[in-house]
């Protein structure tokens, strides 16, 4: 094999990685743009255009750690944002679903660049929704561990300097060899210090459980509070209208308001024609279907046509298999 | 049903005139298939009459017989149309144009096709097979040329003078040619002579010249019978006796290179007599013994085919055929008296003959006629119509001995000597073989009683000989099978007569019959009886009773020693065992075993945790177990290691598999209305559980087990309490609340009110994800707290209700994970589930499931039903298993709906609760390890094939084949605490032996410790694109890869490529197409796993 690398593939600059003497790894890397979607809310800060690096095919095994010491020498690396981090199992779903609804190009550049955004906003809303700023959680610490992602990920560097971005970008004379990070285990000493970190002792356990509890509740009494209604109370606005709302946990409405039927109910009443509609239906007169001469005469003959249709499908079906030699027993 | 009769009739007028042209009627008709069986009807009546015409119809006969006979009816159906409007296009025009309503004689044979037959479908299944079976009559003339010559030859030969039987003998051998006297073999003293006349009248007889061959299994030479006409008189009479013909090939009741059943050889006419039977009835005047029986009175003239091989199934069913005295009416009475047949144990005598068909067939073998007739006619009464019992009752071979027979026995005869040997029961016999094999019948069955329904010997049917040798000696290997009753089999003693017995001849026959075995006895009850005790020191061994007394009875009566009487139990047994050496060792720390002491420590886990009540913040409902190791199903039995025997226990036998249980709180309005709260107040729960039960049980051990955060989303119940209990027993319990349902519920649709159509409209910004997660979650809610109970309790019942169920499960289980499927792409309880088929049938069944006649009696034969079904199943058509019965579901018409595609589940198995079936199948199998396990039932199959042939071993089928794979990554075994249970590692690492000293006492398995399976689950889910990752989840220490068949060629690249590539460097002149495209950079990918497996893999292998 030659060993010259194409100097762009697509667009991106392949960079050689070596593990070892024989092993070479190939990142892509191209600078991040953001395009489209600057006109949304909030983007530009997330990632900035002209000092992030996006990186295509990262190592499963990769750690921010690592990936700022290999592009130390282009820069200094702010942080790095891997794809999904989170439930590596959905981001493929994820990734296609938006796809279709946004209706990204087909260029892989942009493609590249629109659907990485998205990630770091996603999740940023689900940890301010999951966790309400409380700051008496007590977490349960976690030692730093490896986090496989999927093979052929990608992630997004973000440089203090944009000069950076040219300089990584610049293409290896050789490959440059990976900086292993020595604290984060990995194999087996890996699966032995992740084993122990999901057997927290039991104190930690309950001190982040109850902090958690606390502060939950804590947060509930002060959205109760903010609601300034009270179970099963009616709540009334200004024009005089009475908000209705679907029953609560145990048939109480939590947040204040009047309760309609459950959502049990409604399902089962749909279900089975709902309410009004079955009422009509029964009373609704059956057309006679053996009245007429005409109408005894065309069922019959219907009986009978479907008679012979199954019959002709059955002789059909038979033959079929008498050609593949069914039955020849033995 | 008069009908047919009627046109019968008609046609038998037509006949003559037609045939006078039989060459033009063809091809008046040419295109219509179903014509020429006219005209071969009327051949047939009239070669019937005379053979020599058979020559000059010979032309005519391939027409009608390349035409095909099939559609009978319909021929005749067209004829008549033919007649009144003989254009052949308005026939084909009936055909195509569907719409309109058939004519009033389509209509008939229609109807009759249905209503005489199980099922139109049947009908027509039922003439597709019919002239598949039968010899081709236009091929006879060889044949016929022959047998006009042996005619000629006997006819013409001079009448000798009656000399000695030896001279007589001596004059032939000089002409080549063997007599075969009867042993005992004349002597030069014989008081008797031979000599021969010229025979008066030679018939062809028999169902050759009838023309009701039947071809054999095997490619068996046709038989030309020569003993009885059988007038057939009833119209479907040949057709049935071809369908039951067809039914007992395919059960070995006839010919064959297999192993056919004793008895049959030469039977050809026994299926004709039974028919006989049933058509003329049986003899008013000629009184057996038991005078007072009902006769059977002759069933109608009208039947079809098939309900006359019913009839013939039901007569084989539900007669006592062991006992059966039945002689057909006979107009002219029959030849002797009833009593001249006394010495048979059964009798069958037709109208025509004075010859017992039933003679020469071990009682046996009877019996095992009688089963499966009844199975049969099980199949045709109970199976829905959605599912065709034609393929079973006549297409399917059911001679394999593995799936037939509960107990198999290969038994070598060369050393054989009769203990009683009487020159007056040999001749009785005809040879000491027979002689040999009726004593082993008797004596088996007796000593079996009812431990067994059947006892059969089965061997190859002998080869035809030459006639200038002896007759050869019959074979020197037979096989025994048993059907066992498992309420009796395996019962430990057996009891003679009582010591005060009033004969004193019985004790002293018991003594006899059993040998040393027998004994005299003092019972609890105080009786004092002759017995026979069977000691056995395991389950395992008690399984094997029914073998040990065959072994024991074949040596003390046939002189047969233990070694030559060959049976595979024990191999069986040994692959659900740990090594002897570690399971000694275990033995000698006197630690907790076994099924029975799982469940008696979980009994008592949930008594503590009861017993805990008042310390407990809400009362506990419910513990359910939700593990094959408390259900009976695990493949290894379970087992308890307390702490302080760890260290003197090898690493690589440590491991412990957590036992699942689920814990159900009351109902309380104090949980909060949020998921992910609801898995912190679970913790909080498992942490007071865990330090209350310390704290009131001495030496229990407990931890809670957080989810993997990268893995489990934080709304999905994730964490649990790993419970050590000083035994040694470790349980995973788990909190089923049931407000995580509704709560996951809204989280997937939080507007169900609204209709999909406006939803799609309004959803802007839906969180897609995080649905997806809530969808996921849910799945798991579903499997772990709803179905997994429930799935528990139904397989524990069959374990109790059937004794070979948990057997089964164990070797089926063993036996996929031998072949790298088990856990990882199939799911145990999908491997019950499919288990239970052999067991409940599959389908919707009509009936109590408690009445299957054909339910296996040990796990050896259900393991080989199973393999049976994966082999043939197709699985796109999903399967239901009836595990719960149908008085559990109120009935709702649970049909199987048409499978889902979900991305990766090929399988759907349904039951009365999951009409989905998808609840253990939906993460695998998928497509490719679905033909995989097809592939492997296959392969095995093939494999225990063998077990008729000499050097069969049983190892081989759970030897899994790895030539395939692209890359194989080797472990090192040392560090696996599950290694012990491999099926074919290095036995010294097994055992921990070589290194034993640097291992032992220094370093502790965690519980439940598996670095095997996580770097799997790695693998797996970081190259879910890339690769497929097999391996043996019980102990295995090699993993198989093989690339997805997308990832192996150049692509263009792109961002969403998902697998580690590097570009496809410039060689040629098309560089500018080459700029995008990248390839596998396997090399890398290679090194990745070595990294993943770091101290866990020894080497990566690539094959290709």
């Amino acid at each position: 094999m030659s060993n010259t690398l194409p100097s762009s593939v697509s667009g991106f600059t392949p960079i050689p990685v070596a593990y070892s003497s024989s092993c070479t790894h190939i990142l892509y890397a191209t600078a991040h743009k953001n395009k489209k979607k600057l006109t949304r809310k909030n983007k530009s800060s997330t990632l900035p255009d002209e000092r992030t690096l996006f990186l295509v095919n990262v190592p499963p095994d990769a750690t921010e750690r690592e990936i700022t010491q290999f592009f130390n020498p282009a820069g200094l690396v702010e942080r790095v944002v891997f794809e999904g981090q989170g439930f590596d199992e959905n981001t493929r779903v994820e990734s296609e679903n938006e796809s279709d609804s946004e209706e990204i190009e087909e260029e892989s550049e942009s493609e590249g660049g629109s659907d990485d955004e998205n990630h770091p906003r996603k999740k940023r809303k689900v940890t301010k929704e999951s966790k309400p700023a409380a700051p008496e959680v007590k977490p349960i610490p976690f030692p730093t561990l490896r986090t496989y992602h999927k093979t052929g990920g990608t992630a997004h560097v973000i440089f203090l300097e944009p000069s950076s971005i040219a300089r990584a970008l610049s293409p290896l004379s050789k490959p440059r060899p990976w900086p292993s990070d020595s604290e984060a285990p990995s194999g087996l000493s890996h699966y032995k210090a992740l084993y122990a970190s999901l057997r927290p002792p039991l104190d930690v356990v309950k001190d982040h459980a109850d902090s958690y509890m606390e502060s939950y509740e804590y947060e509930q009494a002060k959205k109760k509070q903010k609601s300034k209604h009270k179970k099963g109370e009616a709540i009334v606005d200004e024009d005089g209208f009475t908000l209705v709302t679907r029953g609560g946990a145990y048939g109480k409405t939590v947040g204040g308001g009047v309760g309609i039927a459950s959502k049990k109910f409604q399902n089962e009443a749909r279900r089975g024609g709902s309410g009004k509609r079955s009422r009509k239906n029964k009373k609704e007169p059956q057309e006679k279907e053996d009245f007429y001469a005409f109408q005894v005469h065309e069922k019959k003959r219907k009986e009978l046509i479907g008679i012979k249709e199954r019959w002709e499908q059955d002789k059909a079906n038979i033959a079929k298999m008498k050609a593949s030699r069914k039955y020849k027993p033995y | 049903m008069t009908a047919i009769h009627k046109r019968k009739r008609v046609k038998v007028e037509v006949a003559p005139s037609e045939s006078h042209k039989p060459e033009k009627r063809p091809r008046k008709t040419k295109g219509n298939m179903q014509d020429g069986s006219n005209v071969h009807d009327e051949i047939r009546s009239e070669t019937r009459i005379d053979i020599t015409n058979v020559q000059d119809d010979d032309g005519l006969d391939i027409q009608s017989q390349e035409s095909g006979e099939e559609d009978e009816w319909i021929g005749f159906g067209d004829e008549e149309s033919t007649v009144r409007e003989p254009k052949p296009e308005a026939a084909l025009d009936s055909q195509h144009k569907s719409n309109r309503p058939p004519t009033a004689l389509e209509l008939r044979d229609i109807k009759d096709a249905s209503n005489l037959y199980r099922s139109s479908s049947f009908k027509l299944q039922i003439d597709a097979l019919l002239p598949n079976v039968r010899p081709k009559y236009h091929r006879v003339a060889p044949l016929e040329r022959f047998l006009h010559g042996l005619h000629a030859c006997l006819t013409s030969a001079p009448p000798t003078s009656p000399i000695s039987p030896l001279v007589a003998s001596k004059k032939l051998r000089k002409q080549g040619i063997h007599v075969p006297y009867p042993l005992p073999e004349p002597t030069e003293d014989a008081k008797w002579t031979v000599a021969f006349t010229k025979p008066v009248d030679i018939v062809l007889a028999g169902s050759w010249a009838n023309k009701l061959s039947v071809k054999s299994r095997d490619a068996e030479k046709y038989m030309v019978d020569v003993a009885l006409e059988m007038p057939s008189k009833v119209p479907a009479y040949e057709d049935a006796h071809t369908l039951l013909r067809v039914w007992a090939n395919q059960r070995g009741y006839g010919r064959g290179s297999r192993m056919c059943v004793r008895g049959f050889e030469g039977s050809g006419q026994l299926w004709a007599a039974v028919l006989d039977l049933l058509v003329h009835g049986e003899d008013p005047s000629h009184n057996a013994l038991n005078g007072t029986v009902n006769k059977r009175k002759p069933v109608g003239t009208g039947l079809s085919s098939y309900q006359l091989f019913r009839a013939a199934l039901d007569f084989l069913a539900r007669s006592d055929l062991p006992g059966l005295r039945a002689f057909v009416k006979n107009t002219n009475g029959h030849r002797f008296p009833a009593g001249d047949y006394d010495t048979f144990d059964a009798v069958l005598v037709d109208s025509q003959s004075p010859f017992n068909h039933l003679a020469g067939i071990p009682l046996g073998s009877l019996s095992l006629l009688q089963r499966d007739a009844k199975a049969t006619l099980e199949a045709l009464n109970e199976s829905a119509l959605s599912e065709d019992p034609f393929n079973e009752v006549f297409l399917k071979e059911h001679r394999d001995i593995q799936t037939r027979f509960d107990v198999v026995m290969r038994i070598d005869l060369n050393s054989a000597k009769l203990r009683n040997k009487s020159v007056h029961t040999v001749l009785d016999q005809g040879s000491s073989y027979t002689m040999l094999l009726s004593t082993v019948d008797s004596t088996l069955r007796t000593a079996l009683g009812n431990r067994a329904k059947s006892v059969t010997i089965l061997h190859p049917t002998s080869q035809p000989w030459a006639l200038s040798d002896a007759p050869p000696l019959g074979s020197p290997v037979i096989f025994i099978g048993l059907i066992l009753d498992t309420e009796q089999a395996f019962r430990l003693v057996d009891h003679g007569p009582a010591e005060d017995s009033p004969d004193p001849e019985a004790a002293k026959a018991f003594q006899e019959f059993w040998g040393d075995k027998a004994e005299l006895r003092r019972f609890k009850d105080g009786k004092i009886t002759e017995s026979v005790v069977w000691n056995v020191k395991t389950s395992d061994e008690r399984a094997h009773i029914p073998f040990f007394i065959c072994a024991h009875i074949l040596q003390r009566h046939c002189g047969i020693p233990e070694g030559q009487v060959q049976h595979w139990q024990r191999s069986f047994d040994n692959l659900l065992r740990l090594p002897e050496s570690i399971t000694s060792l275990y033995q000698a720390e006197g630690v907790e075993m076994g099924f029975k002491a799982a469940l008696a420590a979980f009994d008592s886990l949930v008594k503590t945790i009861k017993g805990l009540d008042d310390k407990l913040p809400l009362a506990v409902l419910n513990v359910s177990p939700a593990s094959d190791a408390l259900r009976y199903t695990s493949a290894f039995s379970p087992i308890a290691l307390p702490d302080s025997v760890l260290p003197s226990i090898p690493y690589t036998a440590q491991y412990l598999q957590p036992m699942e249980i689920v814990i159900e709180f009351e109902k309380s309005a104090r949980w909060p209305d949020e998921l992910r709260a609801i898995q912190k107040l679970k913790l909080a729960f498992f942490e007071y559980l865990a330090s209350t039960l310390m704290t009131a049980v001495s030496g229990l051990k407990a931890n809670v087990v957080l989810g993997n955060p990268a893995t489990t989303p934080d709304i999905q119940d994730s964490c649990s309490l790993e419970i050590k209990t000083p035994q040694g027993w470790v349980f995973n319990a788990r909190i089923w609340h049931d407000r995580e349902a509704k709560l996951l519920d809204t989280a997937i649709d939080d507007k169900p009110h609204i209709p999909a159509h406006i939803k799609k409209k309004l959803s802007e910004e839906i969180n897609l994800k995080g649905r997806q997660i809530a969808t996921e979650a849910k799945e798991v809610y579903l499997r772990r707290f709803v179905h997994a109970p429930r799935h528990h309790r139904a397989i524990a019942a069959l374990s109790h209700r059937f004794s070979a169920f948990s057997g089964t499960v164990r070797l089926v289980k063993r036996w996929l994970s031998a072949h790298w499927l088990l856990d990882t792409h199939i799911s145990g309880e999908a491997v019950e589930l499919l288990c239970a088929v052999a067991f409940v049938g599959r389908g919707k069944k009509v009936a109590n499931p408690t009445q299957l006649v054909d339910v296996p009696g040990t796990k050896e034969r259900a393991f080989f039903k199973v393999v049976d079904f994966l082999k043939d199943w197709e699985w796109e058509g999903g399967l239901f298993v009836p595990l719960y019965g149908d008085d559990q579901v109120n009935d709702t018409e649970t049909a199987l709906a048409a499978p889902v595609a979900i991305k990766g589940a090929a399988w759907t198995i349904a039951t009365e609760f999951d009409p989905a079936g998808r609840m253990w199948t939906s993460h695998g199998p998928d497509p490719i390890a679905a033909r995989r396990v097809t592939a492997i039932a296959k392969a095995t199959w093939q494999c225990s094939l063998g077990v008729e042939g000499a050097g069969y071993n049983v190892a081989t089928l759970f030897t899994h084949p790895q030539a395939d794979y692209d890359i194989l990554i080797d472990l090192e075994p040392s560090v696996l605490p599950r290694y012990s249970q491999n099926l074919h590692g290095n036995i010294d690492l097994r055992e921990g032996r070589s290194f034993a000293n640097a291992q032992r006492s220094e370093e502790i398995a965690p519980l439940g410790f598996d670095p095997a399976r996580m770097l799997f689950d790695d693998l797996t889910r970081t190259y879910q694109d890339t690769i497929k990752v097999f391996y043996d989840c019980l102990g295995g220490d090699r993993f198989g890869i093989i690339w997805e068949p997308s990832v192996t060629d150049p692509k263009p690249f792109r961002v969403m490529n998902r697998f580690s590539s590097t570009p496809v460097r410039k060689n040629d002149e098309q560089g500018k197409d080459k700029e995008k495209m990248v390839t596998l950079n396997t090399e890398s990918i290679l090194s990745e796993m070595e990294r993943l497996g770091a101290g866990l893999i020894k080497t990566i292998t690539q094959q290709k």
